[in-house]
């Protein structure tokens, strides 16, 4: 392997080749191969070791691609799905085990049993923001729930994508994982075909498009959206923390991050506290200026990069001035800012706008990059009815020490998770299921969740045939005996009837008690006190 | 209310107040008023009374609608869903509770936490063979988790919709629970709206469109979808038993049920002692003749009546002669079977085929009636193969005493479910998930199932300040000691596959056991004795 990232050039997927890849990894599940835990362990082990050994050519890629730094290229990517890769290998036995359900009296010697079985060939869709984490971190779910999986990587991210199409060849079984490269014509003929479960990561009109196709084919799908994910801020907490965190949520992978903090929304007599705050936090990550920073990437494309300078452009709010004297001049905020833009390098600088109305050109959709707009409320129950008139964003963050304004946002308020005084950091936490719900998407992953989404429970029973003795009523000729045995067994004791009062013979404390009092009575004048 | 089924005409809901109707239950929805799990549960326990209350006008409508005994109203149908409502009932508060992650050094310090909440509004599509099972079923979950919902019922079984609707304007809150009947243009209206969730049960094509629709407004969905469920039968079991097993599934409901045995593969030498034992179940089960049988119900319409007419017309297999005791019936099995056969009455007697092969009419879709074809089979790998050869089914039935066997048959196949020597009652089973695979479906219902498929788990941390103690290498400018830092996320990986693990890696557990056992006994002997530590 060359170690220059240079010499790696995407080539996109033959179109004519993309069935005959789908039918290579149907074959390829149909092997019985993956029936292995210990190969399943192995491609993990083997996945694992493709990001670590190859961490030098990705943070190239990283770099190349999004201008990214190594630093989020390692903590971002390589380790989140290393980190997934690892939890994976380490449960996977324990999660293939089959289940027993709880036991009950009519069903348990039927031998009820869940079987944790691979739903098929898997197709995982990845999106440019985080092409490694979004694509091999669901890839890692397959792989231990042992299906075989395509992995379509993004064309806008050419050299992460041309790179881990080659090492797939080099650490993994390719009878089994196959990357498909290519732009629209190649995701149009991926998705003509039949798969057994669909991830797909990226934006609600494309997952629209995936779950259409989907459906003609009777195929479950995981779909990952973005969403206007707000930050409500009570000016009551300590600003330091809170903006710091906002404000690094917002700039890692300069803003193209669907979990990332979309908007502030803050009591109007907050702002002024919360934007001083804000400042700081920006001179504390530039102390020489976004532009002369090494951990600031850049816009994927001059497209996105012309997106986001025309909503700078256009926005009516008041773009804060955190760029001191650098060599950018201009009469206020807005203008240094556009200054800073660059487009040939897609270098925008992070900017905070203030005194922002719902209305503002920023507000139409998700922001994608490294603007902060400010939003002044009247109170928190405006901004809940501000964010319930919009889609269900995929996190939603409150910054506030006040437990009860935290419940009652949480409570009036639909998201795909809530982050209390934290942004971004639930993707990482093991056991969390990561996934989005109505405009953010549905389904989630990150490991355990991830094997879930690869898995089919297939219930099962194994009936003896003295079984019989008990449920041989269910068969004809149906007769009045059969009935009043059938709900005997079948039909449980229902709860008392609304509006009723409970019996007293019906309670917990009543039935005790007479225990109690009937052992009691035994004691004193029964047989057991007669032989003492 | 009235105790005569008679007087309950189904309504078709005006397509003008379908939009409104889901913009009612959205206000009920947020209201707020589900979200006391004490509600809930009044809500399940007032749906299990509906049902108990009227068991009777429930009897008589499926005696209308299906030609349904009461006894399999009772049993598939009333029963299975309270008790459905009941488990939901006892568990509620239990599977509401947030849950948390296990404990981790990085992350326990941010509080994680799952939340379970409502998806919002949801919707239950129903099918016309189990038109209470699958829909107040479904629903039952839905008000588990705190869900509003509309639940559109089959117009194909007139008396059961008519009897629900008015049930449920009596028996539950109707801000946040709705009935919606009506045909495909009704349907139509329904799906193009947005809901929360839908479930819908029903034929392949349907759920088709079905999907279509919700994915235009990004709606998750739970298809549950019919498929042609195998019977695998090894002939060195006790065929009595299997017989009389299989038989009654397959005569359930007519035969109009997704989980129902839709052919038989037994190997060829096996075919003559099976028949006789299905035989003699039959016998059993009808001793006057199927047609004199009170415990058998009808097709559900002439159409579906003239496509099972059609198919057994067409069969090249030989219908089993079970008929004997029917007095009218003369010439071989097939002219009996189709001399029974009644339009008017949509009667369909019980019929077993044998030596069918897999190119027979009846083989081509989903039987759904009682017919029983019996494919002889070389040996089990060639039915393996037959049915991978087809969709996944919904269920894959397995007759015989031998593990291996059914190892290998369960590994080599994949379905809904799979069950061994018996038929069906894992849908009754609490804790077991039903659902399809593949083309029989996605997504699993009943009880815990249920609530967790109107469930949407919400992701929580809740992050003090000191956790930047530790955090703050994430933080610009990113400086060589952030990166130390960072890099002590990085989790010790497994030993790269083909090398050889070292003794202080492969074997660590044990190695370092033994470590401090013999650190432990050094001590022991040579060290401060234990007095002198423990002063």
């Amino acid at each position: 392997m060359s170690d220059d990232i240079e010499t790696y050039k995407l080539e996109y997927t033959p179109l004519d080749e993309i069935p005959k890849i789908r039918d290579k990894l149907r074959v390829g599940f149909s092997s019985g191969r993956l029936k292995s835990i210990e190969y399943r362990k192995q491609q993990l082990t083997q996945l694992m070791y493709m990001m670590k050994d190859n961490i030098g050519l990705y943070e190239q890629a990283f770099k190349k691609d999004m201008g990214r730094s190594s630093f989020e290229t390692n903590l971002l990517e390589l380790n989140g799905v290393i980190s997934e890769a690892m939890e994976s290998y380490q449960n996977v036995e324990k999660w293939s085990k089959p289940t027993v359900p709880p036991w009950t009296l009519e069903f348990s010697v039927m031998r009820p049993k869940v079987y944790k079985e691979p739903k098929g060939v898997g197709l995982v869709i990845g999106p440019f923001n985080y092409p490694i984490l979004c694509s091999l971190g669901p890839l890692v779910g397959a792989i231990a729930a042992g299906c075989a999986c395509a992995v379509k990587l993004s064309e806008m991210t050419p050299y992460v994508s041309a790179l881990t199409a080659r090492l797939f060849t080099k650490y993994l079984d390719t009878d089994l994982y196959v990357v498909i490269n290519g732009g629209i014509p190649e995701t149009t003929k991926i998705l003509e075909l039949q798969w057994d479960h669909i991830v797909f990561t990226g934006s609600g009109a494309v997952g629209k498009i995936v779950a259409t196709a989907a459906a003609k084919h009777l195929t479950p799908t995981t779909l990952e959206l973005g969403g206007q994910s707000p930050v409500f801020v009570d000016p009551r907490m300590d600003l330091k923390s809170a903006a710091r965190r906002i404000l690094w949520g917002k700039t890692i992978n300069v803003g193209q991050t669907c979990t990332c903090p979309n908007h502030i929304l803050v009591p109007s007599s907050g702002q002024d506290a919360l934007v001083n705050a804000l400042k700081d936090a920006y001179a504390e990550f530039y102390p020489n200026g976004p532009q002369n920073s090494d951990g600031l990437g850049r816009m994927v494309s001059v497209t996105h990069f012309d997106r986001i300078k025309k909503l700078v452009e256009a926005t009516h709010g008041t773009v804060v001035d955190v760029f001191g004297d650098s060599q950018s001049t201009g009469a206020n905020g807005k203008q240094k800012a556009l200054g800073l833009m660059k487009r040939q390098d897609r270098f925008i600088p992070p900017t905070i706008v203030q005194d922002v109305t719902m209305e503002d050109p920023l507000m139409q959709q998700e922001i994608f990059g490294p603007l902060l707009p400010i939003v002044p409320v009247k109170d928190f129950e405006e901004a809940i009815s501000i964010t319930n008139s919009r889609d269900h964003p995929l996190a939603l963050y409150i910054f506030s020490d006040d437990q009860k304004l935290k419940d009652q946002i949480r409570n009036n308020t639909q998201s795909g998770a809530v982050g209390c005084n934290e942004v971004c950091v639930h993707m990482a936490v093991p056991g969390m299921p990561f996934g989005g719900i109505g405009g953010s998407g549905y389904g989630s992953h990150t490991s355990k969740f991830s094997y879930d989404t690869f898995t089919h429970l297939r219930s099962s029973l194994d009936s003896p045939r003295w079984v019989d003795l008990f449920f041989s009523f269910r068969f004809p000729p149906y007769t009045a005996g059969k009935l009043r045995q059938a709900r005997t067994m079948l039909l449980p004791r229902l709860p008392p009837r609304p509006g009723t009062q409970k019996s007293l013979f019906s309670s917990k404390w009543f039935r005790w008690s007479f225990l109690f009092a009937l052992v009691g009575l035994m004691l004193k004048y029964g047989p057991i006190n007669r032989i003492s | 209310m009235m105790s005569e089924i008679e007087n309950y005409k189904l309504e078709y809901t005006p397509l003008d107040d379908i939009a409104k109707i889901r913009e009612k239950l959205r206000e009920g929805f947020s209201s707020g008023k589900l979200r006391p799990i004490e509600y809930r549960k009044q809500q399940l326990a007032q749906l299990m009374y509906m049902l108990k209350d009227n068991a009777e006008l429930y009897a008589q409508a499926y005696k209308k609608d299906l030609g349904r005994h009461s006894f399999e109203t009772n049993m598939l149908e009333l029963s299975a869903t309270i008790s459905e409502a009941v488990e939901a009932y006892n568990n509620v508060e239990k599977w509401s509770k947030p849950t948390v992650p296990p404990w981790t050094i990085q992350f326990s310090a941010m509080k994680p936490k799952v939340f379970k909440e409502a998806k919002g509004v949801g919707l239950i599509i129903g099918p016309f063979n189990f038109p209470v099972f699958c829909t107040l079923g479904p629903l039952v979950g839905a008000i588990a988790a705190g869900c509003a919902c509309a639940v559109k019922l089959s117009e194909m079984t007139p008396h059961i919709s008519a009897l629900t609707t008015q049930l449920a304007s009596k028996y539950l809150d109707t801000d946040v629970y709705e009935i919606i009947n009506g045909g495909i243009p009704e349907t139509t209206k329904v799906l193009e709206l947005q809901w929360d969730h839908i479930v819908f049960t029903g034929s392949g094509t349907v759920g088709k469109v079905v999907a279509a629709a919700a994915a235009k407004h990004l709606t998750p969905i739970t298809l549950e979808l019919g498929g042609q469920c195998p019977v695998f039968l090894d002939p060195r079991i006790n065929l009595k038993t299997a017989a009389k097993r299989i038989l009654w599934g397959r005569i359930v409901n007519t035969g109009q049920t997704c989980v129902s045995p839709n052919h038989l593969f037994v190997p060829s030498s096996g075919q003559d002692a099976l028949v006789d034992a299905l035989k003699e179940a039959y016998a059993e089960f009808y001793p006057d003749g199927p047609e004199n049988s009170e415990s058998l119900g009808r097709i559900v319409n002439v159409a579906h009546f003239n496509r099972l007419r059609g198919v057994v017309e067409a069969t090249k297999g030989a219908i089993v002669d079970v008929f004997d005791t029917s007095k009218s019936a003369i010439g071989d099995g097939k002219q009996k079977a189709l001399n029974l056969m009644n339009q008017e009455d949509r009667f369909v007697p019980p019929m077993i085929v044998r030596d069918v092969n897999m190119e027979d009419p009846l083989m081509q879709q989903e039987i759904f009636g009682p017919i029983l074809p019996i494919i002889p089979v070389k040996d089990f790998d060639e039915a393996i193969s037959f049915t991978n050869s087809r969709e996944h089914p919904l269920v894959l039935y397995i007759f015989s005493d031998d593990p291996k066997l059914k190892d290998h048959i369960r590994i080599n196949t994949q379905s809904g479910a799979v069950d061994y020597n018996e038929i069906g009652f894992h849908t009754a089973v609490p804790g077991l998930p039903f659902g399809g695979v593949g083309g029989s479906g996605y997504g699993a219902h009943t009880s815990k199932f249920s609530f967790d498929t109107f469930t949407h788990l919400r992701s929580s941390v809740d992050s003090p300040g000191w956790v930047d103690l530790f955090f703050s290498f994430r933080f610009p400018p990113y400086t060589p000691s952030k990166i130390r830092q960072a890099g002590m996320l990085w989790p010790k990986l497994p030993p790269r596959p083909g090398a050889q693990g070292s003794l202080f890696g492969g074997l660590a557990k044990w190695y370092r056991w033994s470590f401090l056992f013999a650190l432990i006994g050094l001590m022991l002997n040579y060290g401060p004795s234990p007095k002198l530590l423990l002063r």
